[in-house]
């Protein structure tokens, strides 16, 4: 027992590998954004087809946001990587591969794309109707009462909530390190067959997604209710 | 059409022993976690001098992504404390902890959310604080966390899939056996992300619908 708590205590592996394991994490943060920024955009189309007046496309709206809301994060990466470039090579006849980078965003990206759809729609639904009618009456386009009226409000709405979703979003990227892009995870599991020794390493890696989630949540939380503060009063 | 005979259908027996274990990890993992949540809340909120150690807890618990825990758990606790001593009892215990430190921030909405004058009531009429949590806070807290609950719970099946990272032989683990042995995924991987998505689907509408049946039932306010 002391002996292991001594290992544990023992930094200097870590400190030893400061530099690939950094890169690691740049590569969590990496992942992370692009990710994100295809769950953002993903997740606002679903969510304008969710409220479209077409049924069929109401129909596909829900579909895409039932589906990626229930899928297990792991297996639509294993699934994207694995059986997207064959499905996509026998269309095209040739073989296809994907980056596992591109795999990972892909997958990670269209599952959170599916919580998004349904933030997005809550606060575009919170607008009153009075507003979008009134834009209306003035002649304003369709696209934009989307863009100057409704996004705006919805933004500031659906913040603290996106909040949330952005750090399970920056959690699920530690499991891309199972198809081998070589986030921080990855790189503690290739030190940990080097060295054989698991105790530092694992218990240095939980303290590290530690740290950084929780000073990005509360800065980011912290962030977002002065900047609704400000807009809201 | 015969690949999915081949490949799925007929490999329903491994598919299906993969599905037992997921479906016992999630429940053994939801019980504990209800169980480690509560107290957990219960000491942040009532038990002064070891406040600190629970929110640091509960912090560290939500704040860890859950294959961290999980390998934390798996290789680093049975040199600490000597226990897990099987993948399938690492693979429960890091999903029970990673809920519970959700749980417990549920369950502390779900108290303060009860008026305070309930409590006094209660002891003005000579009722023990054991009591008044039996028989006032907890029924209420129960049916007005439902939801969340039910929504954890399918948080815990999504995260089951990672247990087969540790070889522990869930229903992910058999499907990716069955691609190493035949290096066909695409049907396997379809049909397995398919039962999935509809385990967690029917999860969450019927656990929604059962929580909304109770709380229509003993009054208390759809949210």
């Amino acid at each position: 027992m002391s002996e292991s708590l001594q290992q544990i205590l023992d930094v200097s592996v870590f400190w030893e590998y400061r530099t690939v394991l950094l890169r690691g994490l740049a590569v969590n943060f990496y992942v992370f954004a692009c990710a994100a920024a295809l769950a953002l955009s993903l997740g606002l189309g679903a969510a304008l087809l969710r409220i479209s007046r077409q049924r069929l496309l109401r129909w596909a709206g829900t579909l895409h946001v039932e589906i990626f809301r229930n899928a297990p994060d792991y297996i639509m990466v294993v699934w994207v990587h694995f059986v997207l470039p064959l499905l996509i090579g026998t269309l095209l006849h040739t073989r296809f591969e994907l980056n596992p980078f591109v795999s990972a965003i892909i997958a990670l990206g269209f599952v959170y794309s599916g919580y998004f759809a349904e933030t997005f729609r809550a606060g575009i639904e919170a607008v009153p109707g009075g507003q979008i009618e009134a834009g209306r009456s003035c002649g304003m386009s369709e696209r934009l009462i989307l863009w100057r009226i409704v996004l705006p409000q919805v933004v500031r709405r659906m913040l603290p909530e996106s909040i949330n979703q952005f750090i399970s979003l920056f959690k699920a990227t530690t499991i891309v390190s199972l198809i081998a892009v070589p986030d921080l995870m990855y790189q503690v599991s290739m030190i940990i067959q080097q060295e054989m020794r698991p105790l530092p390493l694992y218990t240095g890696a939980a303290l590290v997604y530690f740290a950084v989630i929780l000073v990005a949540s509360y800065a980011l939380r912290a962030a977002s209710e002065r900047w609704r503060n400000k807009i809201f009063t | 059409m015969g690949n999915w005979q081949r490949l799925v259908w007929n490999q329903r027996d491994a598919l299906f022993s993969g599905l037992v274990i997921t479906v016992e990890i999630c429940v053994i993992a939801f019980a504990c976690a209800i169980v480690v949540g509560l107290l957990l809340c219960l000491v942040r909120m009532y038990v002064r001098p070891l406040r600190f150690v629970a929110i640091g807890l509960i912090e560290f618990f939500r704040a860890t992504p859950i294959l961290v825990q999980l390998l934390w758990v798996t290789y680093v606790w049975p040199a600490l404390f000597g226990w897990p001593d099987t993948f399938f009892t690492a693979a429960w215990v890091a999903l029970a902890l990673q809920s519970s430190g959700y749980l417990a921030e549920t369950f502390r909405g779900g108290i303060e959310a009860i008026p305070r004058g309930q409590r006094e009531a209660a002891y003005s009429v000579g009722m023990p604080p054991l009591l008044v949590f039996r028989r006032i806070v907890l029924p209420q807290v129960s049916l007005s966390t439902a939801p969340s609950l039910v929504n954890q719970f399918t948080v815990i099946v999504k995260s089951s899939t990672l247990v087969s990272v540790i070889t522990v032989q869930d229903l992910m683990f058999q499907s990716q056996k069955i691609v190493n042995i035949w290096y066909e995924p695409i049907e396997i991987l379809t049909a397995t992300a398919a039962i999935y998505i509809a385990i967690v689907f029917l999860v969450s509408t019927a656990g929604k619908a059962l929580a909304d049946r109770l709380r229509y039932r003993y009054g208390i306010a759809l949210a």
